[in-house]
């Protein structure tokens, strides 16, 4: 879908053609793609691992509170 | 459609501190209100460092410099730099009572001055930056209408991904609080 907006945008805009001119547009566009994808799936896991260990702390924080009473 | 949503979702992290801040300083005083305003500040910075960097490479491509002496784009710079001096502030007190304080006050200035400078001032001002100097933004003049189908996705886009990166980020710091009380 993507190459589809990039190939419309190419045919109607002259500024596109400059900018696919020189063939690196797609190069820049790929990267960033990876970018944004391995940002997304970063965050992914982090979160997983956050609520993790946040379930982890509240059990530790329950068994001290049993200890005490 | 990189430089002008990363902006946009700096204004609305900033903004989501703003309204922290003042929840700070109302009578609840939560602690999460202060975690909140603090992470959203952070990614934000991020944001605004990201927004004048692409902003600096466009510069250079569209003007011939990597940097002008703009309203708009000093006022940025001057932005990102108050907000430094949020962290910076939040670093150098140690007490967490007077900490979220003094910090929730200095984040309302620092968001009103965000608004001065990056949408109040470069209106009033000769700037060769598109939608300033006393012309509103996105008209056709500045935005192609065959832009619009990529730019508005854009910048949901990035704002969803950086409430996203706000959430993981205010996970990490309630987290961290939580470690603190073991």
């Amino acid at each position: 879908m993507t190459l589809n907006v990039l190939q419309y945008l190419l045919q109607i805009s002259p500024l596109e053609g400059f900018f696919f001119g020189s063939g690196k547009a797609m190069v820049v566009t790929g990267v960033a793609l990876i970018i944004l994808i391995g940002m997304g799936l970063w965050l992914f896991a982090m979160e997983k691992r956050i609520a993790r260990m946040n379930e982890h702390v509240d059990e530790l924080l329950n068994s001290q509170t049993l200890k005490k009473k | 459609m990189l430089h002008v949503p990363m902006w946009f979702t700096m204004f609305l992290l900033m903004g989501i501190g703003f309204v922290a801040s003042i929840r700070q300083l109302s009578a609840s005083q939560s602690e999460l209100h202060d975690l909140r305003a603090e992470a959203s500040v952070q990614v934000g910075m991020a944001f605004g460092i990201l927004g004048l960097i692409t902003g600096s490479l466009w510069a250079r491509f569209t003007w011939g410099a990597w940097w002008v002496d703009d309203p708009q784009l000093n006022g940025a710079m001057v932005t990102v730099l108050v907000y430094a001096g949020y962290l910076i502030l939040r670093a150098t007190v140690d007490n967490k009572r007077l900490k979220a304080r003094l910090s929730a006050v200095y984040n309302l200035f620092a968001f009103v001055i965000l608004i001065i400078l990056l949408m109040v001032l470069p209106r009033f001002t000769e700037s060769l930056h598109p939608g300033k100097g006393g012309n509103p933004g996105f008209n056709s003049y500045d935005l192609d209408s065959s832009l619009r189908m990529v730019f508005y996705p854009a910048v949901i886009g990035w704002m969803l991904l950086g409430i996203w990166m706000y959430r993981v980020r205010l996970a990490a710091a309630a987290l961290n609080q939580k470690l603190q009380q073991l």
